[in-house]
């Protein structure tokens, strides 16, 4: 099989969401000599790119984008190591810690930008809805992360967005972490008076911004 | 139709399954089959559909779907299972025509149709926007409640006690759930309506414990609490907690389904369809006396735009046309109170509502989300429209809708803020100014003239 046709196969498999497909196009690869640099920036990662273009054009939506998002990562698995072997590394853009805040159980809009984020080459921790303040700032400690991204939907839990600000200065940890919010009752205004470095209003821009915070680390 | 407790035996025992596998493993595949299979089809160009047979169509898919998927609790992390018997035996025993609201203030809530000459139930409020005043807050409710084609209030939601801010959960939730109540129930008796029913109890509540306090302190029988699925074909404890209470208490409950365009449910065709599954769901799990759907787009956060429109259209002619359970939506329009655009929003959704089988709750300005973003007499001219196209025919709404799409759709991303309630009303007196009665005179105006649409003379600013 030609080297073409097996980024075709990489390709194919993370635009269809299809896990299994993209580990044996993975496999294939890595067989016909294919190094795992090339199947990832030249097979996998204009796919992923093509998959958030295709979300933002509204012609596909959230499943698809989770269902790719879980089909590179478990190309990754695979990778990863035969990387490190290389002695090349994962291009990661930046870690981010991302969740709903405590007492607020909405999941969609957090779901959403945690998967765009992961189609931009950011590397996701989701710690899913109802999150304590400080499970956030204890997981971006323990990941080293760059980014901490609170959603919140109520207008009754978006203070919970301005106490993860204020467990990150208790620890003296304020400056480490590029703080976003984002969520139905949020605005740039309410951002602002909670010291948030920044406030997104729909998914693009959640990614705008961090890679924004990325570039100027 | 099953008792609500073999429903919560069913969370404690049904098939354990992991919430990523429900989403992606068995809600998205069914779903995606069920598209296929009845052959549900998105037409941009047809905002409002007449297509009886793509309704019943969406109605059957959402079934299958529903006994193929079941509702996800998230506390036991079991799916809840029901058989096509039992959402059938649900269907035949749903409620019907209650009776809504107290006094001279009691109103029948209707079944409708598509196409039907019945008048729609009507809320008018705030529907949950935020509020930074207590004076507003009641002037507000007073200036909705003197609407007189208003069936039912909306509340707004309070954002603030003694100058904390509310925080959900907390004792200041309690205490703002309660408030929230007692400001409304002083609203509505300040215009001189005071068994006019709330049919959003209790906005401000977030948790099950602030709802339940807050129904003790201004919550009847006869208001309506309003309870929630979770996103997608989901439910918790807490929702069920709710339901568990308001069944005790004898309370109505509007049981609300906002399904994300975008979301799980994906484009138009999911959305209908999901929408039309959580039908039977409100009647076995969350007990609802009323349907209250509301597809909102997950970028724009609105139910105006056109791609949500169609869906909320298709799902009640569904809906309507194969369940007695009436159907009352609510929309969140992008402009910001004293614009056009705000008018023409609600003009939108409230025509492709009516005329596909539903009623309507109007009320929401600036996405519902921006403080104080909000004023009484959009919604009242919505109310209007509403009272005035029942026995339209859905090509002609089609053709309206369409018309208004063009007006506003460009500047669905980024819409006119408009003005604060204090500053388009006065907020001591709560009356509009002059230059926004003016605007609302020309909307007003514009929608006979361009549209044929023949208003009575209820207005209380006429």
């Amino acid at each position: 099989m030609s080297d073409e046709s097996i980024l075709e196969q990489l390709y194919n498999a993370i635009i269809n969401g299809d896990k299994g497909g993209l580990e044996r196009a993975v496999g294939s690869a890595l067989k016909e000599g294919i190094t795992p640099s090339e199947i990832i920036e030249k097979g996998m990662s204009p796919a992923m790119k093509e998959v958030g273009d295709r979300f933002a054009r509204y012609e596909i939506y959230l499943p698809e984008m989770m269902l790719a998002a879980e089909a590179w990562e478990g190309a990754m698995q695979i990778l990863e190591p035969k990387l490190l072997e290389s002695g090349g590394e994962r291009k990661k853009l930046g870690r981010v810690v991302i969740g709903t805040v405590k007492g607020d159980i909405h999941s969609i809009g957090k779901n959403i930008v945690g998967a765009m984020l992961k189609m931009n080459g950011f590397e996701v921790f989701d710690l899913g809805v109802d999150v304590a303040a400080s499970a956030f700032v204890s997981k971006a400690e323990e990941v080293s992360a760059d980014i901490i991204a609170a959603s919140a939907l109520m207008s009754t839990t978006i203070p919970q967005q301005k106490s993860i600000i204020e467990h990150l200065e208790a620890r003296g940890a304020r400056g480490k972490y590029c703080v976003l919010i984002g969520g139905g009752s949020t605005t740039q205004e309410w951002a602002d008076n909670i010291g948030a470095d920044g406030y997104g209003r729909t998914a693009g821009d959640a990614a705008i911004l961090a890679l924004k915070a990325v570039s100027q680390k | 139709m099953l008792s609500f407790w073999t429903v919560v035996e069913r969370a404690l025992a049904g098939p354990i399954c992991t919430e990523r596998d429900f989403d992606l493993g068995i809600f998205v595949p069914n779903l995606r089959k069920a598209i296929e299979k009845y052959d549900i089809k998105y037409d941009p160009q047809t905002p409002v559909p007449s297509d009886d047979d793509l309704a019943d169509r969406v109605w059957q898919a959402g079934m299958e779907f529903l006994v193929e998927t079941g509702v996800y609790c998230v506390d036991t992390e079991r799916r809840i299972i029901f058989s096509r018997e039992e959402i059938e035996g649900a269907l035949e025993s749903g409620p019907c025509g209650q009776i809504f609201g107290e006094g001279k203030d009691a109103r029948v809530m209707p079944r409708r149709v598509p196409e039907d000459k019945t008048l729609p139930w009507c809320s008018v409020g705030p529907t949950s926007s935020p509020l930074s005043s207590e004076l507003y807050y009641v002037n507000l409710v007073k200036a909705h409640a003197e609407n007189p084609l208003g069936d039912g209030i909306t509340i707004p939601c309070l954002t603030q006690v003694n100058g904390q801010p509310i925080v959900g959960g907390s004792p200041l939730g309690v205490e703002g759930a309660i408030r929230a109540v007692l400001l409304t129930r002083e609203g509505m008796r300040r215009a001189g309506r005071p068994g006019m029913p709330i049919v959003n109890g209790v906005t401000t509540a977030a948790r099950a414990q602030e709802h339940i306090a807050a129904s003790h302190f201004g919550i009847r029988q006869t208001d309506a609490l309003e309870i929630g699925t979770i996103h997608e074909m989901k439910v918790d404890f807490d929702t069920m907690n709710k339901v568990a209470y308001s069944l005790a208490a004898g309370n109505l409950i509007f049981a609300e389904n906002g399904v994300i365009l975008g979301g799980l449910a994906g484009g138009p065709a999911g959305v209908a369809v999901v929408t039309a599954a959580y039908n039977p769901v409100d009647l076995l799990i969350l007990r609802g006396a009323v349907q209250h759907p509301f597809p909102t787009h997950f970028d724009l956060g609105v139910t105006s735009a056109r791609d949500t429109i169609w869906a909320r259209s298709v799902a009640n002619q569904a809906i309507t046309r194969n369940s007695t359970l009436p159907v009352v939506n609510v929309g969140y329009s992008a402009a910001g109170p004293m614009t056009k655009m705000l008018f023409y929003e609600h003009c939108a959704w409230v025509i492709a509502s009516v005329v596909c089988g539903g009623s309507v709750e109007v009320g929401a300005s600036a996405r519902g989300t921006a403080l104080d973003y909000t004023s009484p007499v959009e919604p009242l001219l919505a109310s209007e429209v509403a009272h005035a196209v029942p026995g339209m025919s859905r090509k002609e709404a089609n053709e309206i809708v369409e018309v208004l799409l063009g007006e506003y759709e460009s500047q669905l991303r980024e819409p006119p803020a408009g003005q604060r309630y204090q500053e388009c009303c006065d907020p001591v007196t709560g009356k509009p100014n002059r230059e926004f009665l003016e605007l609302y005179m020309e909307v007003r105006r514009e929608m006979t003239d361009q549209f044929g649409i023949q208003f009575t003379s209820a207005s209380p600013y006429l």
